[in-house]
C-alpha cells in the first residue's frame, strides 16, 4: 500500500488562534479516507494547506513523497489532486459543460495554439469536450450540459463540481463536505457517485464531512482532530468506540 | 474509460453547434460588408466617413474594455491610458519616422500591450472598486505625462503628416476601409478568445477565482494575460484615433472622460457579449451628434441610460437582444432540457 499523500506535524496560526498543531497523516493510495472532528477543529484549513491555498508556518506535505509544500494551488491539478469547496464553487454564469472543461484546463496544451485554433488544439479540444460529455453523463447530467449552473437545483450543483473536478483526471479528489445541505435522497445519490469514483475509476478520496452515517458507511479509514490536533485514527468501527472521540463530541460527563 | 458513451447525444449536440456558428459568422460577414460598402454608397459625405471611423473607434476600445471587465471581472476606469499610449506611439512614428499607418498602429498596439502586462503585475491584487481606483489612477498618470513631457508636445499638439498605407496617400473613405478590417481583426481575436481555453480560464477567475485555481488556472498568468491583450486591443483604437483627424493633443488624450465613455460603452452594450461593445461604440458616439446643440445633456442622458441599464438589463442591451437566440439555440443542442431542471 503506497501513500499518495501525506502530510508531517503541520502547523498553521492565525494570530493568536493555532488552526492546526502539529497534525500527522497519510493518505493510502485507491482508498476512501475520512477526515472528522468537532467545528472548528482545524479540517478546512488543513485541507486548505494541502491543496496548497494556505501556508503552513511548519511542517512537510508530500505527494507520492515528492515535497509540494512550496508550489501553488495551480500547479495540483496537472500534479493528479484536485478538490472541491465546502460551500459550492462553480462558475455560477456558465454552462454546466464550460464549467466541467473548465476542470480539465491543464490538459489544454499551449494556450496561444488553443486561442488561434490551430489543428492540433481544435483535435485536443474536441477531445476534452467528447471526455467531459462522458464524464457528465457518467454522473447523470446530459441533459444539463447547456445549462447555466446558477439555475440547477443544490443537488445537481455538487454532481456538477464532482464533474469539474474529475474533469482533471485527477488521482485523488479531496472533498470539503460533500454532502453538507443535502436532502436524504441526494445525499445517497452522491454517496453511490463517490463509491463509483473510487471504485470503477481507482481514484482516491479524501473527505471531510459531518454526516457521521454516511462517512462511517463508505470510508475505509477515518482521522479525527480535535482543537487543531490528531485525537484518533482508524476503521470506522474503532472510531466509534473510541472513548476519546465520543468525549470531543458529547462532551465529557460531569464527575461532581 | 467512463463506460459507454451516448452516439446519438453526442452527434446532435456538435451538429447543432456547428449550424449556430455558421448562422453567426453569417450576421457578422454581413455586417462588416455592410460597414465596408456604407462610404461608396450614394449621398454619403466625407465627414460621414470619420464620423463612422470615430464609431468603429470606440468599438474597439470598448472591445478592449470588455476583455478586461466583462470576461475576466476586472473593472477598468483607466483604458483612456491605453487608448493614448496606442495614438502617441502611432503619431510619433509616422510623424518622425515616416511609417506606414499600419505599422503605427500596430506598433501602438504593441505598445500599449506591453503597459497593460507592466499594469497588470503591478495590479496583481487588486480587485472590485480598488481595481477601478487603481486604473484611474493609471489614466491620470498618462495624461500627467503627455502634459508635461516635452515630446508629446502637452496642449499645443502634434500635427500629423497625411495618411499612408503601402506608400499610397488615403483620404476619410480609405481609412474607413482600414479601421473596419482592424474592427475585423480584433472581432476575430476576441471571439477566438471566448470560445478557447483561454476565454474559459478568464471567466472562471471572474466567477469563482479559487475553484479556477484548483481548476490549474495559474490566476498571475491570464490574469496579466487579460490585461495584455485587453490593453493591446485599445492601443489599437488608439492608433486609429490619431490618425482620423492627423492630430494628438494632451487636450484630447489626457481627457479622463476617453476611460468612463469606454467603460459605459461596454457595460450598456453588454460587457460579456460579443455584440456588446458595437452597441455600446455606436451609442456613445451617436449621443453627443444628436445631441449638438445640448451638448451637457449628453453626459446625463449618458448617464441616465446606464442606471437604467444596470436595473434593468445587468447583461447589456445585446443581453436582452440575444435572451430568445438563446433559448432557441439551447432548444436545438438539447432538445430534452427545457431549460426548467428536473
Amino acid at each position: 500500500m503506497t501513500e499518495i499523500l501525506r502530510c508531517e506535524n503541520v502547523l498553521v496560526s492565525f494570530g493568536g488562534v493555532v488552526a492546526c498543531n502539529n497534525i500527522t497523516l497519510g493518505i493510502t493510495e485507491g482508498k476512501i479516507i475520512g477526515l472528522i472532528g468537532p467545528n472548528g477543529a482545524g479540517k478546512t484549513t488543513l485541507f486548505n494547506v494541502l491543496t496548497r491555498f494556505q501556508d503552513a508556518d511548519t511542517g512537510s506535505l508530500y505527494f507520492r513523497g515528492a515535497d509540494i509544500g512550496r508550489l501553488k494551488p495551480h500547479d495540483m491539478a496537472s500534479m493528479g489532486m484536485t478538490r472541491t469547496f465546502q460551500n459550492i464553487n462553480l462558475f455560477a454564469e456558465q454552462s454546466t459543460l464550460d464549467n466541467i472543461l473548465i476542470g480539465a484546463h491543464h490538459l489544454i496544451g499551449n494556450p496561444f495554439a488553443n486561442m488561434f485554433g490551430l489543428p492540433r488544439a481544435r483535435k485536443n479540444e474536441r477531445k476534452l469536450i467528447e471526455r467531459a460529455r462522458q464524464i457528465a453523463e457518467m454522473l447523470r447530467l446530459e441533459d444539463q450540459l447547456n445549462n447555466e449552473v446558477k439555475n440547477l437545483p443544490y443537488g445537481v450543483q455538487k454532481r456538477v463540481e464532482m464533474a469539474r473536478a474529475l474533469a482533471s483526471n485527477p488521482e485523488i479528489i479531496l472533498l470539503d463536505e460533500p454532502v453538507a445541505g443535502c436532502n436524504e435522497e441526494e445525499t445517497a445519490d452522491l454517496k453511490e457517485i463517490i463509491q463509483h469514483v473510487n471504485r470503477e475509476l481507482g481514484i482516491t478520496v479524501f473527505l471531510v464531512e459531518h454526516d457521521m452515517s454516511m462517512v462511517m458507511s463508505i470510508c475505509d479509514y477515518i482521522y479525527v482532530i480535535n482543537f487543531g490536533a490528531n485525537l484518533a485514527e482508524g476503521t470506522p468501527a474503532e472510531i466509534q468506540s473510541n472513548s476519546d472521540v465520543i468525549k470531543a463530541y458529547l462532551g465529557e460527563e460531569d464527575e461532581t | 474509460m467512463f463506460g459507454p458513451v451516448n452516439k446519438s447525444s453526442l452527434n446532435r449536440g456538435t451538429l447543432a453547434n456547428i449550424t449556430t456558428l455558421r448562422q453567426n459568422w453569417g450576421l457578422m460577414i454581413a455586417l462588416f460588408t455592410a460597414a465596408l460598402a456604407f462610404p461608396f454608397l450614394p449621398g454619403v459625405e466625407g465627414w460621414m466617413a470619420s464620423q463612422a471611423a470615430l464609431i468603429v473607434v470606440y468599438i474597439i476600445a470598448a472591445q478592449g474594455v470588455s476583455i478586461l471587465t466583462g470576461y475576466t471581472g476586472l473593472v477598468t476606469v483607466g483604458h483612456g491610458g491605453f487608448l493614448a499610449i496606442g495614438a502617441y506611439t502611432s503619431a510619433l512614428l509616422t510623424k518622425y519616422f515616416a511609417v506606414d499607418l499600419i505599422i503605427g498602429i500596430i506598433s501602438g498596439a504593441i505598445m500599449a500591450g506591453v503597459f497593460g502586462f507592466l499594469l497588470g503585475l503591478v495590479f496583481l491584487r487588486l480587485s472590485g472598486a480598488f481595481m477601478a481606483i487603481g486604473t484611474l489612477g493609471f489614466a491620470f498618470f498618462v495624461g500627467t505625462i503627455v502634459n508635461n513631457i516635452p515630446i508629446f508636445e502637452g496642449r499645443e499638439g502634434i500635427s500629423l503628416p497625411t495618411n499612408r498605407v503601402l506608400g499610397m496617400e488615403i483620404g476619410d473613405t480609405g481609412f474607413l476601409v482600414i479601421s473596419v478590417i482592424a474592427l475585423g481583426l480584433t472581432t476575430l481575436l476576441i471571439y477566438r478568445l471566448v470560445h478557447s481555453g483561454v476565454g474559459r480560464a478568464f471567466m472562471a477567475l471572474r466567477d469563482a477565482e479559487r475553484a479556477a485555481e484548483s481548476s490549474g488556472v495559474n490566476r498571475v498568468k491570464y490574469r496579466t494575460l487579460s490585461f495584455t491583450i485587453s490593453a493591446a486591443v485599445t492601443g489599437v483604437a488608439g492608433g486609429l484615433n490619431a490618425h482620423i483627424v492627423n492630430y494628438v493633443s494632451a487636450e484630447v488624450f489626457a481627457d479622463i472622460w476617453y476611460s468612463v465613455d469606454f467603460l459605459v460603452a461596454t457595460v450598456v452594450g453588454g460587457s460579456a457579449m460579443l455584440m456588446g461593445p458595437f452597441i455600446g461604440g455606436f451609442f456613445i458616439v451617436m449621443v453627443p451628434f444628436f445631441l449638438e446643440e445640448l451638448a451637457d445633456f449628453s453626459f446625463i442622458l449618458k448617464g441616465v441610460v446606464l442606471i437604467g441599464v444596470l436595473i434593468l438589463a445587468p447583461a447589456g442591451i445585446a443581453g436582452v437582444i440575444a435572451r430568445p437566440f438563446q433559448a432557441l439555440r439551447a432548444k436545438r443542442i438539447c432538445p430534452k432540457s427545457t431549460g426548467q431542471p428536473k
